[in-house]
């Protein structure tokens, strides 16, 4: 579906991503792991069309969207939160959703979506009229994700969900992800922590310096070990 | 050797210029000497705005007023003696009735734009970037207000006439000269590489310990006085003070001059004045009338004002750091030691950049 | 209390007026980050389109000949285009610099715009009448009002009104909100980053031609710095306002207008020549108090 061929990016001379190489199925959760700077937030800033690679290319459902605007590589069906959810604090609960549903067409079905979305996150119903800005963490992240939810995007990336949040919201994060993608959404996750990750991930890609350093579905890392050595690099063959 | 080595960056600027002036000193026409003379002025006040402006990342549409501060100090304390009592009759007694001798004029007014560069950086600075920046532009609006309204002192937006014209262009020479070298001292001194950190990355530069705004402070108030000196040079090339060219205008053409330079680096102020001085005294000239073999033709009249403003967007949209792009001359033949420390700067400038 | 009402309609006019440039100045800003200093020249430039270019003192009229509709409808269009021109040519190719150099970029189109008109209507100051029947007083209430004024007043707040419910309940102004908050995460969302700019300098081209249109009928009199001093107010008005806030420039616009009106109604006479200057030095005060303005967007500036 989501196809990232050796893909290079960077900032002016510094290279954040060297050579990735990624993919992502139908129906997948995807999750990319690694430590701070390890090039995560590039990987899905280059996706969407904030950055354009240096070389490489990315393809989703067989189309080319690298170097693709944002505004385009979104009518595509691919959607970003990206990391601190960036919602629109000054625009009501309801403008925000709006502004989420633009690029579609059919009024009838925006209706239906925005009473879907309400329905699964109700303080957004409660909140409908008020201002963003002052909604909690957790409602802020269920804001994002109901904007996003309203693009009707077939792949949606997000870069760290759980940063900033309080345990006890980033289950309830979690558990409405999974909600998402039972439903038929196919996500890609970024995180910097391996925590929680196990049971919702389909397959996990390591990022380390900007190169993918470990592939695998979750069950053949459950002891976790390769996993710990591939993030932190203890040792460096992978690399 | 060493200090040669240290000062290259300013040797590499001063000769040229010396060997310039020689030149136009001994063979040029007179107006090539005026222009030149008055492109030296300029290049003082460049050189001022530049130790605030290059230095702190933070521009600055106020310098003028620190300018025209002090051209009026001076006139006040050396114009026209006969006419004065009458036409800035509300000067204090002991200025409007004494004529003062010139170079303690000259430094009581760069002394006094200076001081008001430091009250006025007191306030100014506490200001975050943009704000700081935006605000400068109050500055000049509030000198020109009162010196426009203050009309028993400063004639208002009449001419004032009849000051002593002293500054020739080994004077303006000698100027420039000092305020070079006390520009690059500056730039590499504590306060002046702090400040340059400042302008890279404010944040992380606040959160090592800089005091964002005691370096932003010093450099405006030293930057104040240089602009002050370019005042009193210039009320004493002309002869003249004017309020009219203390206000944006000119401010935007030093600004051009600092843009297409590279307002980054202390050769950038010197290679953008010299350069755009020459083409717009090539394009005065155009706009009067050439004749080459009996034609004569001449291009419309503000010509220069409009190759100006696009060459600055031209220079900020494919060349955002001017032509010198930031890097002042170096010492050409470096020493090993020397090669590691460009490279280690190389380096460290990639990982800004990220 | 007739001088205080005179005060207050004439405070609410010229307020409006600046919250007008500000929102202009507000908008753009919003989407590129650029203070726009044209924007002044867009005003003079929708002014001088009334005349034709000449060297003469009362130079023959252009669009100022024709009947009023079509006078305004003219005006604006050329400021329009003149905003959209702009953006195309200087302001686009630097969508994605720094502050500074967007800044000194619409510092060099301004001046630009200011050569232009002094070579093509050269620089003397010039008179042109329209409107003369507006300068009649108007009596409402047992207070003379002078009509220009009134027409100031009206014509500002309507079209404040009008703007701020475009932004509030047009999908498009909506959207345009969204993208000055935010404007990597509206194009994320679709919003297309040219169309938007287009439609906040399209914005900025309708104010500037409306103000031009206002200060002629105030003053009658054509010169090439008559759009300076309203835009500089207009910088300070979104500034105090907390740069980014549109509600903070429209509050700061009116925050300005009540300054200075305060000030020359209450300066004593020999001061109020002086009333900008104390205007510009409560301005920095504020920002002493509130650097970041009254409607801070977020508690760091981006920088």
């Amino acid at each position: 579906m989501l196809k990232i061929e050796q893909v290079v990016a960077g900032y002016g001379r510094l290279t954040a991503l060297k050579n990735i190489d990624l993919r992502v199925d139908k129906g997948e959760v995807v999750f990319v792991v690694g430590p701070n700077g390890a090039g995560k937030s590039t990987l899905l800033k280059t996706i969407s069309g904030l950055m354009a690679p240096t070389s490489g290319r990315i393809s989703f459902q067989g189309e080319r969207v690298d170097g693709k605007a944002p505004e385009q590589v979104c009518r595509k069906g691919l959607a970003l939160i990206p990391e601190g959810r960036h919602i629109f604090k000054t625009l009501t609960v309801q403008e925000n959703l709006l502004v989420g549903a633009m690029i579609r067409k059919n009024a009838m079905e925006v209706r239906a979506d925005m009473e879907m979305v309400l329905e699964t996150f109700p303080i957004l119903r409660e909140r409908y009229n008020g201002v963003a800005g002052h909604l909690s963490g957790g409602e802020q992240q269920q804001l994002a994700i109901a904007r996003s939810i309203l693009q009707r995007p077939t792949l949606l990336m997000i870069d760290e969900p759980s940063l900033g949040l309080a345990p006890l919201m980033i289950d309830q994060v979690y558990s409405s992800l999974r909600q998402l993608n039972q439903t038929g959404l196919t996500l890609l996750i970024v995180e910097q922590s391996t925590g929680r990750i196990m049971d919702l991930a389909s397959r996990i890609y390591v990022l380390r310096n900007g190169n993918v350093v470990l592939e695998d579905a979750p069950g053949n890392l459950a002891n976790g070990n390769a996993l710990d050595a591939a993030y932190f690099g203890f040792s460096d063959n992978a690399a | 050797m060493l200090i040669l080595k240290r000062m290259f960056p300013v040797i590499a600027l001063v000769v040229p210029l010396i060997i310039v002036v020689f030149v136009i000193d001994q063979f040029g026409t007179g107006n090539m000497q005026r222009v030149s003379t008055e492109a030296l002025v300029r290049l003082v006040f460049a050189v001022g705005l530049y130790m605030f402006v290059g230095n702190s990342g933070i521009l600055s549409f106020g310098h003028m007023t620190f300018c025209a501060v002090a051209a009026y100090a001076s006139a006040w304390q050396t114009c026209c003696s006969m006419m004065k009592p009458t036409i800035m009759s509300g000067l204090p007694a002991f200025v409007r009735d004494n004529t003062f001798p010139l170079i303690p004029s000259a430094l009581t007014s760069v002394g006094l734009a200076g001081a008001v560069a430091l009250v006025s950086g007191l306030v100014l600075m506490r200001l975050s970037f943009f704000s700081a920046s935006i605000s400068t532009l109050a500055l000049l609006v509030i000198m020109n207000v009162v010196f426009a309204n203050w009309t028993t002192v400063t004639m208002g937006n009449s001419t004032i006439v009849g000051l002593p014209v002293y500054v020739t262009i080994w004077g303006a020479l000698a100027a420039t000269v000092v305020v070079i070298v006390l520009a690059y001292l500056f730039q590499n001194s504590r306060w002046g590489l702090m400040l340059r950190a400042t302008r890279e990355e404010e944040v992380a530069a606040q959160a090592s310990g800089v005091s964002l705004y005691w370096s932003r402070f010093i450099a405006f108030t030293l930057s104040g006085f240089v602009a002050g000196l370019a005042g009193v040079l210039f009320a004493h090339f002309m002869g003249t003070v004017s309020l009219s060219n203390f206000f944006l205008n000119h401010t935007f053409i030093i600004v051009a001059m600092l843009v297409i330079g590279g307002m980054h680096s202390l050769a950038g102020v010197v290679v953008g004045v010299a350069l755009i001085s020459a083409v717009t005294e090539v394009l005065r000239q155009a706009e009067a009338g050439y004749s080459i073999g009996g034609l004569s033709f001449a291009v419309p009249p503000g010509t220069q004002e409009l190759v100006l403003a696009v060459t600055m967007l031209l220079i900020l949209i494919f060349r955002k750091d001017g032509i010198m792009g930031g890097k002042e001359f170096r010492w050409p033949w470096p020493a090993r030691s020397d090669r590691l420390a460009i490279e280690e700067r190389k380096v460290a400038s990639v990982q800004r950049s990220s | 209390m007739t001088h205080f009402i005179q005060v207050l309609i004439d405070a609410v006019a010229i307020g409006s007026l600046y919250a007008l440039v500000a929102l202009a100045i507000g908008l753009v800003f919003g989407v590129m980050r650029l203070i726009n200093f044209a924007q002044g020249d867009y005003i003079t430039i929708g002014a001088y389109s009334l005349v034709v270019p000449s060297a003469a003192a009362t130079p023959a009229l252009m669009f100022g000949a024709l009947p009023w509709p079509a006078m305004i409808l003219c005006v604006i269009l050329t400021v329009v285009v003149l905003a959209l021109v702009t953006e195309r040519l200087a302001f686009r190719p630097l969508r994605n610099s720094d502050l500074t150099s967007l800044l000194i970029s619409s510092f060099a189109v301004s001046y630009f715009l200011q050569s232009l008109i002094l070579m093509v209507h050269g620089g003397r100051p010039k008179t042109v009448s329209i409107g003369d029947a507006l300068s009649r007083a108007v009596e409402i209430f047992g207070v003379r009002l002078p009509g220009v004024q009134l027409l100031t007043m009206v014509v500002a707040l309507t079209l404040l009104i009008v703007l701020v419910l475009f932004l509030k309940k047009t999908p498009i102004g909506i959207q345009l909100r969204a993208a000055a908050e935010d404007f990597q995460m509206a194009r994320l969302l679709g919003v297309p980053a040219n169309r938007v700019i287009a439609i906040a300098f399209a914005i900025s081209g309708i104010l500037g031609g409306t103000i031009s249109l206002l200060v002629i009928i105030q003053t009658g009199t054509l010169d090439i710095r008559m759009g300076l001093m309203p835009t500089i107010f207009a910088f300070f008005a979104t500034v105090i306002g907390g740069m980014g806030s549109l509600p903070g420039a429209v509050v700061g616009g009116y925050i300005m207008g009540i300054l200075s009106v305060l000030l020359q109604a209450y300066l004593p006479a020999e001061l109020r020549p002086f009333r900008d200057a104390g205007v510009f030095s409560i301005v920095i005060l504020i920002l002493l108090v509130r650097p970041q303005g009254i409607f801070a967007k977020t508690a760091k500036e981006r920088v």
